[in-house]
């Protein structure tokens, strides 16, 4: 019954099945969202590779492009398909991905019939809003395709503007409208989705890196270098304010340490764990994660664009780094990708591959989820060894691999593979190329759909309720006052100079 | 049906407790661990993975 206290399940909090008062009841238990995205990312990886034998199992996939006559701005993703038309692939399109996300939830034990209504507006809405986002007085962001679109003035957002949009609408839905947000919150799951895009991201960027396979590994081993100095100083500082100037107890200070600094969400239940906490505490200080990583993920993409725009990997492994929760870290990486590229092409005549500099930022982020299981193992034996050890508690070993992030597993491996058959088959980069490019297209849906629903999780409300002041100015004290600037040090000192590959012809 | 924790009721319940001299120890550890390593990771990575410097 010990596990079953205030309605909270925590073994599920503790396999990183759950992360919040209402996901964690001891009512259901499913697979985990984590290795649900493992499947799923992984499905689709595999429909991708259908090129390889000639067949285009994803080539319905539904891309935008920048418009100014909405009626020309969709289109099936391969040739095959353009009979398809525009509504035709968007309609397969959701088809496709509403029978895929409908079996994952049934592996969830979610409840379905809400579910796949959730699903279908949760999908609808964000696609209008990646629709938006590429409306070329929005999106374009050079002369030259100003005057090829007939514009006289565009926002140069790019058309990643539609995450933005996705974002502010889901931000609305989340704090306007919370019979509607309450409606669809069965499938408002953006860890799910975030973590089943970086599934299929792992293919995307091992075609990167088996292009520039030195470049790579540089970016990778100083990732992990710059994880290493996050998680030692970082949650030392914060940990030591918050006991010292802020009077918390421990079993407070070491969640609120892991979350403000390290990972957000799964870093604060881990610790938690690690600690013996009581389960509230890690979900209340995971709601407080949530909001300020959408506050980071409006501004300092656009930070980043302004003053480093001539330093672009810094700026991805900074994105990384200071920005909590693997959807709002890997979702900045991709809004600076994309802003970054535009203004050094506008002002210096730069032409970077895209993908890179998202590259640096997921490259960071998954090594910080990676090491989660290890930190919150050695917290728990030092919390057991010298501070205080409950009765009967034990640390074993098989912790690591329990709070291990499995969705990890699915990256590494699409990864691999691509890398693998870019660098011993070039001459199948061509078809590697096509099918890559197919997963994306779902990638960047579920990237959409991550931003949509981060907004709508996102109850600003909270920063009201009485007692948060004090949990919130330690939070906005240690990320603004320093993580984040620190952050930032340490990645300029291990990417100055790093620069993506140039876009050649 | 289980009530729902309130903020501000547990934080009203949590006690002052002092920071230990491990606690102390221990991210002071932590911090010079962490700028030795600076140094050390730096060198490794400008020396074994150069990458534009």
């Amino acid at each position: 019954m010990e596990k079953k206290k205030q309605g909270i399940d925590e073994d599920k909090l503790a396999e990183g099945q759950c992360n919040s008062q209402e996901t964690c009841t001891t009512e259901k238990r499913g697979i985990s969202e984590d290795w649900l995205a493992v499947w799923i990312g992984l499905f689709i990886f595999l429909l991708s590779l259908g090129v390889y034998i000639g067949i285009d199992l994803l080539g319905f996939g539904i891309t935008t492009s920048i418009w100014t006559d909405l009626s020309k701005a969709l289109k099936p993703v391969a040739k095959p398909f353009a009979d398809l038309g525009g509504i035709g692939s968007l309609v397969a399109t959701y088809v496709f991905l509403l029978a895929v996300m409908t079996i994952g939830a049934a592996a969830l034990k979610a409840k379905i019939g809400r579910f796949v209504v959730g699903f279908t507006i949760v999908f609808f809405i964000s696609y209008l809003c990646w629709i938006i986002g590429s409306w070329a007085n929005i999106a374009v962001t050079t002369p030259p395709d100003m005057k090829k679109f007939g514009i006289t003035w565009s926002l140069k957002l790019t058309p990643e503007a539609g995450f933005i949009v996705a974002l502010v609408v889901g931000l609305i839905v989340g704090n306007f409208f919370q019979g509607f947000a309450g409606a669809i919150k069965e499938a408002v799951r953006p860890e799910l989705y975030i973590k089943t895009a970086i599934v299929i991201l792992g293919g995307f960027l091992g075609i990167t890196a088996a292009e520039k396979l030195g470049l790579a590994t540089a970016v990778m081993f100083r990732g992990l270098c710059a994880i290493v100095e996050a998680y030692l100083i970082y949650w030392a500082l914060v940990y030591y304010i918050a006991r010292k100037y802020f009077k918390f107890s421990r079993e407070w200070a070491a969640p609120l340490a892991s979350g403000i600094s390290i990972c957000g969400v799964s870093a604060a239940i881990a610790t938690g764990g690690a600690i013996k906490a009581r389960p509230m505490i890690p979900i209340m200080v995971s709601s407080l994660v949530v909001i300020f990583a959408v506050v980071e993920l409006l501004v300092l993409p656009f930070i980043a664009e302004e003053f480093l725009y001539k330093e672009p990997m810094v700026a991805g492994a900074w994105m990384g780094l200071a920005v909590k929760t693997d959807g709002a870290a890997v979702a900045s990486g991709a809004v600076a990708d994309s802003l970054i590229r535009a203004k050094a092409l506008a002002s210096e005549g730069v032409n970077y591959k895209d993908g890179w500099i998202m590259g640096a930022a997921t490259t960071v982020k998954v090594f910080i989820d990676v090491f989660i299981g290890i930190w919150a193992f050695i917290l728990a034996i030092v919390w057991c060894t010298v501070i205080e050890c409950k009765p009967g508690e034990r640390v074993r070993p098989g912790q690591i691999w329990d709070r291990f992030p499995k969705f990890v597993i699915g990256y590494v491996v699409t990864f691999l593979v691509i890398l693998y058959i870019g660098v011993n088959s070039p001459a199948l980069m061509g078809k590697t190329k096509a099918a890559m490019g197919e997963g994306n297209v779902f990638r960047g849906i579920f990237f959409t759909m991550t931003f949509f629903t981060i907004g709508v999780v996102s109850n600003f409300k909270k920063l009201w309720e009485e007692g948060i002041g004090r949990l919130a100015a330690v939070y906005l004290l240690c990320l603004f006052g320093f993580i984040i600037w620190i952050g930032l040090f340490i990645s300029w000192l291990f990417f100055h100079g790093v620069k993506p590959p140039l876009v050649t012809g | 049906m289980t009530e729902e924790p309130k903020l501000s009721e547990e934080l009203k319940k949590m006690e002052y407790e002092d920071l230990l001299p491990v606690e102390k120890k221990l991210i002071g550890y932590s911090l010079i661990l962490g700028t030795v390593l600076l140094g050390f990771l730096v060198w490794v990575s400008y020396t074994f993975f150069p990458a534009g410097h």
